[in-house]
């Protein structure tokens, strides 16, 4: 299998986001097929990269190790943002999306990537927690980006500037239409997955890492959980809310949620902190040798 | 290159005569089709004929007497039944490359009244597909149509002149609704007032699937003529209120001399809706809405004034790239001209180069038979040498042939040609 590193896709996405960068000032056929070709060539690289901590491991990536985790969810963004740009090439979509894909192959860098061997016991509702909060996080991220661009698109047609001719943003009817879907699918996915997670603490058995209450990837995600709860709740039982409000609140919410997600799995690598997701030790030497954490 | 361009544009001719010269029906088309076939048989003719402009162009053989515009505009006299007095200062002419350069400059928009707007394309096309059925094209027609089109498609793709919309009602919903609404057949278009331009708007908004139009105006008379024109239906004036509070894009044209809705109206009549997105398009000078208005979120405020501003700007960008357009259209008619020149001169030179062959041939099968010992290989290396040394010889005059022809058709160099080869 071809051996690939985090910093092959990492720069074939930072390229691709340059190229996105490049067409603000000239829309050019060739830099949209570059730009394309790069983030095909870097998913590609970071499949291979995956499917080989996978086989390392012993490990599906999303439960090896968080290292792993992020890259899936970066991965899922990659795939989502290929999608969009397949079906309307004109979309700014790349100048959002690719901010928040490199922040996650970035951060990967900082989390532990040592595998952890606690799949004795309950592997499938394991995996059903790691797949639940990964799919939630993936569609808080999207929401995140479609905030973003419906804030961006708001904020031009308020002040009446002339649409760029080099980058088209979708109109805001839709950006609401798809942001409220991504709201409404993350939360479910959020919650069966921290529920899951409470679940598998409880009925931890002999050898496992115990959940303790002071846990801070659990304070923090159980705390964030709950306010995408909230905001969830609002959407639902609000007739009509402005669109404005909507996206303002979604982008809060969910960046609240991604940077304290990152900002806590980075804080529990960096010190060492006792953590159920963030550092727990590898308990085979074979596991520790590949691709430590710098 | 015996071809003339007559015409008269907005730019060089009042309406009052370009709508007396003006081919406006189909059947005034061939009539007039059939007319120059009549009047000038073996000449190719296409007739361009617009709203802004009436444009004639004839071609003959090289050979052939020219047709001169007094010839032309004497046949538009007769044909309009108008006197030659009338218009015969109005019209210009062109000839040779400036008749070529003119129809890539047309059809290519630099010539239009609104810069790069797209529908001469289709004008200039349907010109020639009308006189391609009238049988009036011939290969000087069909190159000259040919390359314009061609001009006109490389124009567009390689310049920003028909980028960013001109008029205030294209802006308004290209730019702007169609970047709030994702789609508007369940849209309610609210027209207060019935003036020209929420006309124009509802043309654009028509496009785009609008189907639900309510028309208020102080003048029911009015209201009802614009409704039934655009498809919608009326509501008496004291209805305002209510359709302010359920329209989801409100057109404003009113002559009221302050404006009509305040930002507390509003807000008030949207009581209901609080949430529901608003696209006003104020086009009342005094403004019918109050700017507050425009600063509730949700409600997305256009008047004339931010609307022209944008215009303004894409007409300039459009003019920033004029010179752009210009040098791709140098580069076209230098290369249609080139062609054209090439073409002219292609017949002289075939004839020269078989005559020589010919000679050459006949010499070689001569020696051939006195030389029965040859073999295959030496034949064939006899054969190559003689072809060299025509070929040798043809080079130079051929070269010079080719030099004249980029400067127009060399016909004093084909006459000597002609003359020196007994061609």
């Amino acid at each position: 299998m071809l051996k690939t590193t985090v910093v092959c896709f990492l720069a074939s996405y930072a390229l691709a986001f340059a190229c996105e960068l490049s067409q603000l000032k000239r829309r050019h056929a060739l830099t949209r097929i570059i730009s394309l070709l790069l983030a095909v060539a870097g998913l590609v690289a970071h499949t291979f990269y995956l499917l080989h901590r996978s086989k390392q491991a012993h490990l599906p990536p999303l439960l090896s190790s968080a290292h792993d985790w992020l890259l899936v969810v970066a991965w899922l963004a990659v795939l989502v943002y290929l999608f969009v740009t397949l079906a309307d090439g004109e979309l700014a979509m790349g100048l959002v999306i690719w901010p928040v894909i490199l922040t996650l192959v970035i951060t990967s860098r900082f989390v532990t990537d040592s595998p952890s061997y606690r799949l004795d016991y309950h592997r499938n509702w394991k995996m059903l927690h790691a797949s639940m909060l990964g799919l939630g996080t993936t569609f808080v991220l999207l929401g995140f980006v479609l905030s973003l661009l419906y804030l961006w698109q708001h904020r031009r047609l308020k002040q009446r500037l002339m649409a760029n001719g080099a980058v088209k943003l979708p109109n805001l009817e839709l950006i609401e239409r798809l942001n409220r879907w991504a709201i409404l699918a993350a939360v479910p996915f959020q919650t069966f997955g921290i529920a899951t997670g409470f679940g598998l603490s409880i009925f931890a058995k002999g050898g496992e890492l115990p959940m303790t209450w002071t846990d801070p990837v659990v304070i923090g995600g159980a705390i964030t959980g709950a306010l995408m709860g909230v905001l969830f709740v609002w959407l639902l039982t609000q007739k009509r809310s402005p669109g404005r409000q909507v996206a303002m609140l979604t982008a809060w919410a969910c960046g609240f949620l991604l940077v304290t997600m990152l900002g806590l799995q980075m804080l529990t690598a960096a010190v060492g902190m006792r953590s159920i997701h963030g550092s727990a030790p590898a308990t085979t030497p074979e596991a520790a040798v590949e691709g430590r954490a710098p | 290159m015996n071809l003339l361009a007559l015409y008269c544009t907005h730019q060089t001719t009042p309406l009052a005569i370009r709508e007396r010269l003006a081919f406006a029906t189909p059947e005034r088309l061939v009539a007039a089709y059939a007319r120059l076939k009549d009047r000038f048989p073996g000449t190719e003719s296409v007739v361009l004929s617009t709203c802004n402009r009436v444009e004639l162009y004839v071609a003959r053989p090289s050979d052939a007497e020219p047709l001169t515009p007094p010839l032309l505009a004497q046949f538009l006299s007769e044909f309009h039944d108008l006197p030659l007095d009338e218009f015969v200062g109005e019209l210009r002419a062109a000839t040779g490359s400036e008749a070529v350069r003119h129809l890539f400059e047309v059809i290519s928009s630099l010539d239009s009244m609104v810069l790069g707007e797209p529908q001469i394309v289709n004008q200039v096309r349907e010109a020639y597909r009308v006189a391609e059925a009238q049988g009036s094209c011939g290969s000087m027609a069909h190159a000259l149509f040919q390359g314009a089109i061609r001009t006109s498609s490389r124009v567009r793709t390689e310049t920003r002149l028909a980028e960013g919309k001109v008029s205030i009602a294209s802006v308004a919903v290209g730019d702007f609704a169609k970047s709030i609404f994702d789609h508007f057949a369940d849209k309610l278009v609210l027209v207060i007032g019935a003036g020209e331009m929420a006309e124009e708007t509802l043309r654009y908004l028509k496009d785009e699937g609008v189907c639900d139009i309510v028309v208020v105006n102080r003048s029911p008379e009015r209201a009802a003529k614009v409704a039934a024109e655009w498809g919608g239906r009326t509501a008496p004036w004291s209805d305002l209120n209510k359709w302010l509070g359920q329209a989801d894009v409100i057109v404003s044209t009113t002559g009221a001399d302050k404006p009509i809705v305040d930002a507390k109206l509003f807000k008030q009549v949207r009581t209901a809706n609080p949430g529901r997105t608003a696209f006003i398009l104020d086009l009342g000078a005094p403004r019918d809405f109050d700017t507050e208005v425009g600063k509730l979120d949700s409600v997305f405020l256009y008047d004339i004034d931010s609307l022209k501003k944008t215009c303004e700007e894409n007409r300039k960008s459009r003019v920033r790239e004029i010179d752009k357009a210009r040098g791709i259209i140098d580069e076209e008619t230098a290369k249609f001209m080139a062609e054209y020149y090439h073409r002219a001169s292609g017949e002289v030179v075939s004839r020269l180069m078989q005559d020589w062959h010919g000679v050459s041939r006949d010499e070689l099968d001569r020696l051939f038979n006195k030389l029965s010992h040859l073999n295959e290989k030496d034949r064939e290396q006899i054969e190559r040498t003689v072809e060299r040394i025509v070929n040798k010889l043809l080079h130079p005059p051929l070269e010079a042939l080719k030099v004249e022809a980029r400067e127009g058709t060399p016909h004093g160099l084909i006459n000597a040609l002609k003359r020196l080869f007994g061609l």
